[in-house]
């Protein structure tokens, strides 16, 4: 294949003559289709969690023979719950960010939502289906990127994952045709579709990703880790790409990332999860003013000053030789005041203002800003 | 089930695109299972020089159990070969639940994802060792005979694939389930020579409980004149009585998978 | 010069006892790996026996030499074993070889140590085998201490020209991305000429002169013919000098061999 000729892409996919005749749909999918919820736009939620309880069972053992062979006559448990009763609802067409440290509930969550787990107590509906007893149903109208574990065959060109993807969700030939085309454009996979995923970066394996997963128009999307070591460009193109989706097809969207950035992006709305409990859900705009009521002012300094004397709501949270940084609360003092204060005690080189930022606003929500907010 | 077939077809042939690539790994592959053969068979070839007989059988009926139980192995070996690793490579690293996230039957998706051309190998053995076999006997020639051995190959490939399923269903449980499957799958081993030559016990255990035995020894006994009864057709009866046990065993494996999230 | 010696003995000292650590690191495995070895065992002797169902003797052999060779053979196969191909392998495709070649120790010592430590540990872990050879399949170990001696000084000798064999043979995954190819070739090949299936004895000439002008058999073969009393111990000194010749020879060539690789690893990149 030449530089000069690259074919577009719906020539790689199989030949199938003619209009998809109803008949040649499967039954499954058939009924699938007309046992369907309301699509998008309708009144029902498109997820809905209620009071959802996942424990684990880990067998505890001593080490070595002897542990094992005690284990396997008298097993002990150890109980760990990891979701604890937690509620949400998400609409049609939302695009929501999950975050919560590691270890928090997010993943269990998710496999919960997507059938993979069974939950211990609680429901979970996903388009007004059971994720697990409809398996087969939900799947179809589903989407999930797991991170950097490709759903793509290895080996093969791009296109042939593709094509196998068609015919796994049973895409009219047509339609599947259209979608290979208009992904080829915006993702900018043209060059790409006869490249085996091993062959490709980061941003490439992701793009393709992105293809395969909205390939078979799922009407929600799980997106666990999208842009996890990808560079900028490539992070506000896979970012551009899912706005778009979301906007033009009303895909309803769940985030799971570390990358803040992502969330203020792409949601509107954030949930988040800490030790099994939801202790957080709403808009970002929330999050910011509640919680951002902290700045920081960072100071360049000739000397350290022994004590200063600050105004109320405002303390120092680093001294070291030259630099000089404080915190102070918003609601008490302002930043005027706080550098009037220093600058009148300190010879002050510079200093710099920090904006509210997402990240380190959420790090005081793991570190119990809200117990602090309750208290207060 | 029509959409099964062919979307096994497109798994194939997916496959086989970029197996072009591997072509030289697909000899060596072949190769190496080859090898492996013909050591046996050269001890074999040596020893038979020398005697009269082996146990009563003679040189072209031992190629003909050897033969059939490797027609039988290959067929597991080219197509289940996904079984095996089931732990290892999809569950120890989160890539099984993307079977659960497809609207297709997940075991399915399993076995479609892989076709080992290794087998290949074992499969050209078993042909040519058949071949050779039937060459040097002097059977009589009737339709049934090769709709016969179609059918002893078929099951033994079914016993084979069953128990290759029912001890991957482990890895629910143990992750690596490996060592497991292949504890079951060496006691072919003892399938590959009359199962005459062994104690009443390791007879047993290859008709009632790893029955590899109707993979080779009791078609070749029939075949070749010898009265086993019942058991010349229990063959089918045996594969498919395994396989129903193995999918049951698989489907209780997996919602405990689902259960416990693993 | 004493204190060079102390610090070369506890250097590989420490390279030795790593390995048995790997080696423990797979329980089931163990347990597994018995299960395996008493099959394959077993096979083995049934096979034999149905052999001589109405044979007395086969080249010259009674069933009994022939069953004590097979089962001693299982015992002492780790002495076939080599990883060598596999570690370079693994080396090289981790990009490790650069690593290895600034550490301050003899490169080729380093492996032949951790060969050695294997071996002993692999044949520590065959006692089970070798228990259920004496309990369950009969196995009469010779008494001779003149034919124990005779295999130790044979086996050390053929076990060192295997290993040069496999590290030439490793050489060659400096050249081809087929390292796991070419470890399952050797396995392949060194199923049968490594004399583990077959007494020498039974083999007709012309198999048997191949067998005996490949390395494979140098290492089992020669000295189990020496344990199980198939060969005579008077003949052992010549033996060892053939052995030696071996040895010699292939260490020679596996320098040379080696030195070209690294080149080619230096110069063109891993």
């Amino acid at each position: 294949m030449s530089i000069d000729s690259v074919p577009s892409p719906s020539q790689f996919a199989p030949p199938t003559a003619g209009a998809v005749s109803y008949n040649e749909i499967s039954r499954s999918r058939r009924e699938a289709q007309t046992a369907a919820p309301a699509p998008a736009g309708s009144l029902m939620p498109a997820i809905e969690v209620e009071n959802l309880r996942k424990v684990f069972y880990i067998s505890k053992k001593d080490p070595g023979l002897a542990g094992a062979v005690k284990a396997l006559f008298r097993p002990r448990f150890d109980e760990k719950v990891a979701v604890d009763g937690i509620s949400l609802r998400v609409e049609p067409g939302e695009m929501v960010g999950y975050i919560g440290v590691n270890g928090a509930g997010k993943s269990t969550t998710i496999k919960m939502l997507t059938g993979v787990l069974v939950p211990t107590g609680g429901t979970v509906r996903v388009l007004g289906r059971d994720p697990h007893r409809d398996r087969v149903a939900n799947a179809r109208d589903v989407g999930v990127v797991f991170g950097q574990r490709s759903q793509m065959w290895w080996d093969l060109a791009l296109v042939e994952s593709l094509n196998l993807i068609a015919k796994i969700y049973e895409i009219p030939a047509a339609r599947y045709r259209e979608l290979l085309d208009e992904f080829a454009a915006t993702l900018e996979l043209n060059e790409l579709l006869s490249v085996p995923i091993r062959n490709m970066s980061l941003g490439q394996k992701m793009r393709a990703e992105l293809a395969a997963t909205l390939i078979h128009e799922p009407k929600v999307v799980y997106l666990d880790e999208p842009t996890i070591g990808l560079d900028l460009i490539v992070k506000e193109r896979i970012r551009d790409f899912i706005k778009e989706q979301n906007r033009t097809r009303g895909t309803t969207v769940i985030l799971t990332t570390h990358d803040l950035g992502d969330i203020e992006e792409l949601c509107q709305r954030v949930i988040i999860i800490d030790a099994g409990h939801i202790i957080f859900d709403g808009p970002i705009s929330t999050i910011k003013d509640r919680f951002g009521k902290y700045r920081e002012i960072t100071f360049e300094v000739a000397a350290g000053a022994a004590r200063l004397e600050l105004p109320a709501g405002a303390d120092v949270i680093a001294a070291e030789p030259r630099t000089l940084a404080l915190r102070f609360d918003r609601t008490q003092t302002t930043a005027s005041q706080v550098a009037a204060a220093v600058m009148s005690q300190v010879d002050v080189r510079d200093f710099s203002l920090a904006e509210p930022d997402l990240s380190a606003i959420v790090k005081q929500i793991y570190n119990g800003a809200l117990q602090e907010e309750a208290a207060a | 089930m029509q959409r099964y077939l062919n979307l096994y077809g497109a798994f194939l042939g997916q496959q086989f695109k970029s197996y072009a690539e591997y072509r030289a790994n697909f000899i060596i592959g072949a190769s190496s299972t080859i090898m492996m053969q013909a050591a046996n068979l050269l001890t074999v070839w040596v020893v038979m020089q020398q005697i009269p007989d082996f146990n009563g059988w003679g040189f072209s009926e031992l190629l003909l159990i050897y033969g059939l139980i490797t027609l039988s192995k290959s067929i597991n070996h080219m197509f289940a070969d996904n079984l095996w690793t089931v732990g290892r490579v999809y569950i120890r690293s989160g890539q099984f639940d993307r079977f659960l996230v497809r609207p297709i039957d997940p075991l399915f998706h399993l076995i479609a994802d892989r076709f080992c051309y290794d087998g290949v190998g074992n499969f050209l053995v078993g042909v040519v060792l058949l071949g050779a076999a039937l060459a040097g006997l002097d059977l009589a020639w009737t339709p049934l005979v090769p709709l016969y051995i179609l059918l002893a190959v078929l099951s033994g490939g079914g016993i084979f694939i069953a128990l290759n399923l029912i001890t991957c269903v482990t890895s629910f449980w143990i992750m690596d389930s490996v060592p497991v499957t292949r504890a079951i799958f060496d006691n072919h081993l003892f399938a590959q020579y009359p199962l005459t030559i062994y104690p009443k016990a390791v007879t047993t255990l290859l008709t009632w409980l790893i029955p590899y035995g109707f993979a080779s020894f009791y078609p070749a006994s029939y075949l070749l004149g010898h009265d086993v009864g019942v058991y010349a057709w229990a063959g089918p009866v045996v594969a498919a009585v395994l396989l129903f046990a193995g999918y049951r065993f698989w489907q209780f494996g997996l919602r405990h998978y689902s259960g416990t999230g693993s | 010069m004493i204190s060079y010696l102390r610090r070369q003995a506890s250097i590989y000292g420490a390279i030795a006892a790593s390995v048995p650590k790997r080696f423990l690191a797979f329980e089931i495995w163990f347990w597994v790996g018995l299960v395996l070895g008493a099959i394959e065992m077993m096979i083995l002797v049934f096979f034999w026996r149905a052999v001589y169902g109405q044979t007395a003797t086969l080249g010259g052999l009674s069933l009994d030499q022939t069953l004590t060779y097979i089962l001693l053979a299982q015992v002492f196969a780790a002495l076939a074993d080599q990883d060598l191909i596999w570690e370079f392998g693994y080396n090289l495709r981790e990009g490790l070889i650069a690593h290895m070649l600034l550490r301050p120790v003899g490169f080729q010592t380093n492996y032949y140590v951790q060969a050695l430590a294997s071996l002993a540990t692999r044949m520590i872990m065959q006692l089970p085998m070798a228990l259920l050879a004496t309990a369950a399949f009969g196995l009469r170990w010779p008494t001779d201490l003149a034919a124990w001696g005779a295999f130790l000084v044979s086996a050390l000798l053929g076990y060192t020209a295997l290993f040069f064999f496999h590290w030439i043979l490793a050489c060659l995954t400096f050249y081809t991305t087929e390292v796991w190819g070419l470890g399952v070739l050797v396995y392949g090949l060194t199923r049968f000429f490594s004399g583990g299936l077959m007494p020498l004895a039974i083999m007709p000439v012309w198999l048997r002169t191949l067998v005996l002008a490949i390395p494979f058999a140098q290492s089992l073969a020669i000295p189990l013919n020496f344990l199980s009393g198939i060969t005579p111990v008077a003949e052992a000194p010549a033996t060892w000098l053939f052995q030696l010749a071996w040895v010699i020879g292939l260490g020679v060539v596996s320098q040379l061999f080696f030195r070209v690789a690294v080149r080619k690893v230096t110069v063109q990149g891993g």
